[in-house]
């Protein structure tokens, strides 16, 4: 699990349905939810989690992708595996894991210092605690 | 509205203590009472059913000297009548019986005698023979414990029904979740004589961790890296369930520990 700090800056509503927006180190980032606690309020500054499994990579794309958060980044760092890799993915004090298959990562050619862009399901993301 | 506010030294099998509850319950509320045995929740029905001595002040604003049903875990029908004598002997009132019997679905069992029916259906028969009475405050006991599954859903839906039907208050101990959330808009968590949670039946229940909401306690097992990735083996009650991890999230779990695992409610499937 990577953790995030971030503020909140809008939340929308639809029954017990919501989309909160974040600002985290500049990136603006969305999550859905169900019911949230009394004090989840904009303003509020929380700390945002999604696991490394769940982070997708896409590398000098052009198109259309309906992830709601989309992060350009950095490779620090790549941990292979046999059938894996983790990839420690960083920019602006942020920091993000993804592990995804060494065939992506090879078929991508994917390296160190590379820029990448992480992308993350709005309903993958959630809120660890509020600060 | 029931006015609680009462004081009683207890000698639970935790040596001393003191029931203390201060509470005001709407007319009309279903309300479910949890905690660990032990706890006082059968005292504080018997308080007020009237069965306790206490000091304090219990008002209940009810209308009749009846106004109080109170059903235990193991209700005794008299033997030696059916199952409509047995609800006559409460009260002289035919209409109400077989109004009873036909809502919960036991009208045909009118002429039987308790030793032929199976425990459920004395569980309901003695149900229907608290409502003779028209209580408006229902005291109910774990009602369902020594029931089975099947029998534990009709008898729920029978309680449910007569609270309605009767606009009774309702007061429930019960340690089942999935049947605190049919029943009960209100629930109580008795520990040591004290209330320590009164809320909105779903909030108190729902485990959340954060904003993720599909959340379950569990005991560690087992960690065993595989490739760049850590399986966690968690026991959660009966079950077993693995989970992958990330090298860095499993860093500082031990195992034989408790630990939290928890989902956002949107990746579970349902079959």
């Amino acid at each position: 699990m990577s953790q995030l700090n971030a503020t909140i800056t809008a939340i929308q509503k639809q029954d017990s349905l919501h989309i909160v927006t974040f600002n985290a180190q500049g990136f603006e980032l969305h999550m859905m939810s169900l019911e949230l606690g009394s004090n989840v309020i904009v303003g509020a500054n929380v700390l945002l989690g999604v696991k490394a499994s769940s982070v997708a990579i896409a590398k000098e794309f052009s198109g259309q992708l309906s992830y709601s958060n989309q992060l350009d980044l950095e490779i620090q760092n790549i941990d292979k595996g046999t059938l894996l890799c983790s990839l420690q993915l960083k920019s602006n004090g942020l920091e993000l894991e993804s592990i995804i298959t060494k065939a992506s990562k090879e078929r991508m050619s994917l390296q160190v210092k590379g820029k990448v862009t992480a992308l993350i399901k709005s309903s993958d993301l959630y809120i660890v605690e509020i600060l | 509205m029931i006015k609680i506010n009462i004081h009683k030294a207890l000698h639970g099998v935790n040596g001393e203590m003191s029931l203390d509850v201060n509470l005001n319950i709407k007319k009309g509320e279903f309300v479910a009472l949890t905690g660990a045995s032990g706890s006082g929740k059968t005292t504080l029905l018997r308080i007020l059913a009237g069965l306790e001595e206490i000091e304090g002040k219990i008002e209940l604003n009810t209308s009749h000297k009846h106004a109080i049903g109170f059903m235990h875990q193991n209700e005794a029908l008299f033997p030696n009548m059916t199952v409509l004598q047995n609800l006559l002997f409460i009260a002289k009132d035919k209409e109400l019986a077989i109004h009873l019997l036909t809502l919960t679905n036991l009208l045909k069992l009118q002429e039987r005698y308790p030793n032929t029916l199976s425990g459920g259906q004395k569980q309901r028969v003695s149900l229907c023979r608290v409502m003779m009475q028209r209580p408006e405050i229902l005291l109910l006991d774990e009602p369902l414990s020594a029931l089975d599954a099947k029998m534990r859903t009709k008898l729920q839906i029978d309680i449910l029904k007569l609270h309605k039907e009767f606009k009774t208050t309702t007061i429930m101990v019960s340690h089942d979740p999935s049947e605190i959330y049919k029943l009960s808009t209100r629930t109580l968590t008795l520990e040591n004589g004290k209330i320590i949670k009164d809320g909105n039946t779903k909030e108190v229940l729902l485990k959340t961790q954060g904003s993720q909401k599909f959340s379950f306690e569990g005991e560690l097992l087992e960690l065993k890296e595989v490739d760049v990735v850590v399986i966690a083996i968690v026991a959660i009650g009966q079950q077993i369930v693995e989970i992958v991890l990330s090298k860095e999230e499993a860093k500082n779990l031990k195992v034989g520990t408790n630990v939290t695992l928890s989902t956002k409610s949107f990746s579970p499937s349902v079959h």
